[in-house]
């Protein structure tokens, strides 16, 4: 569904990613995994359209969307859950949820999905009314991820969901985000710094260094390789 | 008692537009975060263009404030996608602070080489017309335009609260990296923004013009105004706005009750110093 193709992209004259291959089927869950300062916001924003590729192609559902406006992206389907959940702090939760519904589409089916994401995240609906910056961290990032449903994405993509979080938060999430893989075939791209969560939800994974794939394979794979063992988790 | 009183009247009646003045600069600058050095010659077009209604026209000042809005609202649209949208991109405030302090005196001079320097009024058969309430006397029209200012900025309100486009704006001010990954359009919602902000100074204008004088400079004390109002009141913060511009025309007329109307500027400034000062050490405490 998702293939990138000799993706490159960064900041002005610096170039962060080097020729980014990967790709993502249908219901599949993905893990891009990399230390601090690898690449990996670099190419969620690369992908997502709020920053340029130099060079590449993104090929979703068959169409190139390595030039499009992000908000062009973000009709096709694909949304992001953005580094540092990036919700509006004085607006209610409610609010911030009516946000996510960013065309005639997404606010036609309003209630409806927003009927789903408060099963899915239940606290959302008992403070409703309340100020986002009064959550707790989970609490912000679900609301992140809630917000992300709300546009209806085909592919979803969490960007450090983990950062800042306690462990049991980030199960309940990541376990939202197999849920809906499973259930609503919604691909699911979790670029994390936590390898070991990671590995543990998703089916295949690739590990970013230095902007470049340095390794891919199955979670199994991954898990089992002497370097990610060596490098990431420290056995 | 009376006069004191008729004072704290007069001053509520001048402390509504220096409130529709800062609510407008403020909405501008909780998106943009730009501050609007022309904010005041935006009512002194507004002015004008009422006068020349009146004269073209034979419009009542009043029946003219919501095409002045309409007319104000699409200079600021222009303004903002053909001047300002371009220059946000440099990230530079001084880009910025030249372009509007630039379009101020082009705007101020444009008037001057247009109208004269002439002091003009609109002639209205109610002018001299008072409502006696009770010890206070108000002027008619003074009375109108304070009441459309209420209505004006309540429905302001209204819209950055409930509306879509309002609630997009606010998204925009709270968080701009945010609003991107939502799909908010920015560029239209600084085009709306800037537009509703200079039409909130073209109906100030237009309010004025029922009991106040117009020339070219007419702008330039509710633009500096409007600065203290949103300082005062909070950046970015639109109730804070409404209530700062009330306290600052009740201040204004006290002082010219109280010590003399020729103090009046030099009182509100250092008041507005004092309250920089207070505020400043306020936050170097809390640290």
């Amino acid at each position: 569904m998702l293939k990138v193709q000799g993706l490159r992209a960064g900041y002005g004259a610096i170039n962060i990613l080097w020729d980014i291959d990967f790709q993502i089927s249908e219901g599949e869950i993905v893990a891009i995994l990399g230390s601090n300062g690898a690449g990996k916001t670099t190419m969620v924003r690369a992908l997502t359209g709020m920053i340029r590729p130099s060079a590449g192609t993104v090929e979703f559902n068959g169409e190139d969307l390595a030039k499009k406006s992000s908000r062009y992206i973000l009709e096709k389907g694909i949304v992001q859950v953005p580094e540092g959940r990036q919700i509006f702090t004085e607006m209610t939760v409610l609010e911030n949820l009516e946000m996510g519904a960013f065309n005639k589409k997404t606010r036609e089916a309003f209630q409806e999905n927003l009927k789903t994401a408060y099963q899915r995240f239940p606290r959302l609906e008992e403070r409703s009314r309340q100020a986002a910056g009064t959550l707790s961290g989970g609490e912000q990032q679900m609301l992140a991820v809630a917000r992300a449903l709300i546009g209806m994405p085909q592919l979803l993509i969490l960007d450090e969901p983990s950062l800042g979080l306690a462990p049991n938060i980030v199960d309940d999430i990541l376990q939202v985000a197999s849920d809906m893989a499973r259930k609503d075939n919604i691909s699911v791209l979790l670029v994390e710094q936590d390898i070991t969560k990671a590995l543990a939800c998703a089916d295949r994974g690739y590990v970013i260094e230095n902007g470049r794939i340095a390794l891919e394979g199955s979670s199994a794979e991954l898990s089992a390789n002497e370097h990610v063992k060596k490098a990431y988790l420290g056995i | 008692m009376d006069i004191f009183l008729q004072a704290c009247v007069n001053g509520l009646l001048m402390g509504g537009f220096y409130s529709l003045m800062g609510m407008g600069q403020n909405v501008i600058f909780g998106v943009m975060k730009i501050v609007n050095f022309c904010h005041g010659e935006m009512l002194m077009v507004g002015m004008y263009l009422t006068y020349m209604l009146n004269q073209v026209f034979g419009m009542d000042p009043y029946l003219c404030v919501p095409f002045v809005a309409i007319i104000m609202f699409g200079l600021g649209a222009l303004i903002q996608h053909t001047l300002i949208t371009p220059s946000l991109g440099t990230k530079s405030f001084t880009n910025l602070l030249f372009l509007t302090v630039g379009l101020g005196l082009l705007l101020s001079n444009g008037a001057l080489v247009i109208f004269g320097s002439a002091y003009r009024t609109i002639p209205t058969s109610y002018a001299r017309t008072n409502i006696s309430l009770g010890m206070v006397n108000i002027p008619l029209p003074r009375l109108i335009s304070f009441l459309v200012l209420i209505v004006i900025s309540i429905a302001l309100f209204i819209f950055l609260k409930k509306s879509t486009t309002g609630k997009q704006i606010r998204a925009v001010s709270q968080n701009p990296v945010g609003a991107e990954v939502v799909g908010i359009n920015t560029k239209k919602i600084y085009v709306l923004t800037y537009g509703i902000g200079t039409a909130l100074a073209g109906i100030a204008g237009s309010l004025l013009t029922g009991f106040y004088t117009i020339y070219p400079t007419a702008g330039a004390s509710f633009g500096f105004r409007a600065l203290i109002v949103v300082v005062v009141g909070g950046l970015g913060s639109i109730p804070g706005a409404f209530f700062a511009g009330i306290f600052l025309g009740l201040l204004e007329t006290m002082v010219a009750l109280f010590v003399s109307p020729s103090y009046s500027d030099l009182i509100v400034f250092v008041t507005f110093i004092v309250i920089l000062v207070v505020r400043q050490l306020i936050i170097l405490r809390r640290k």
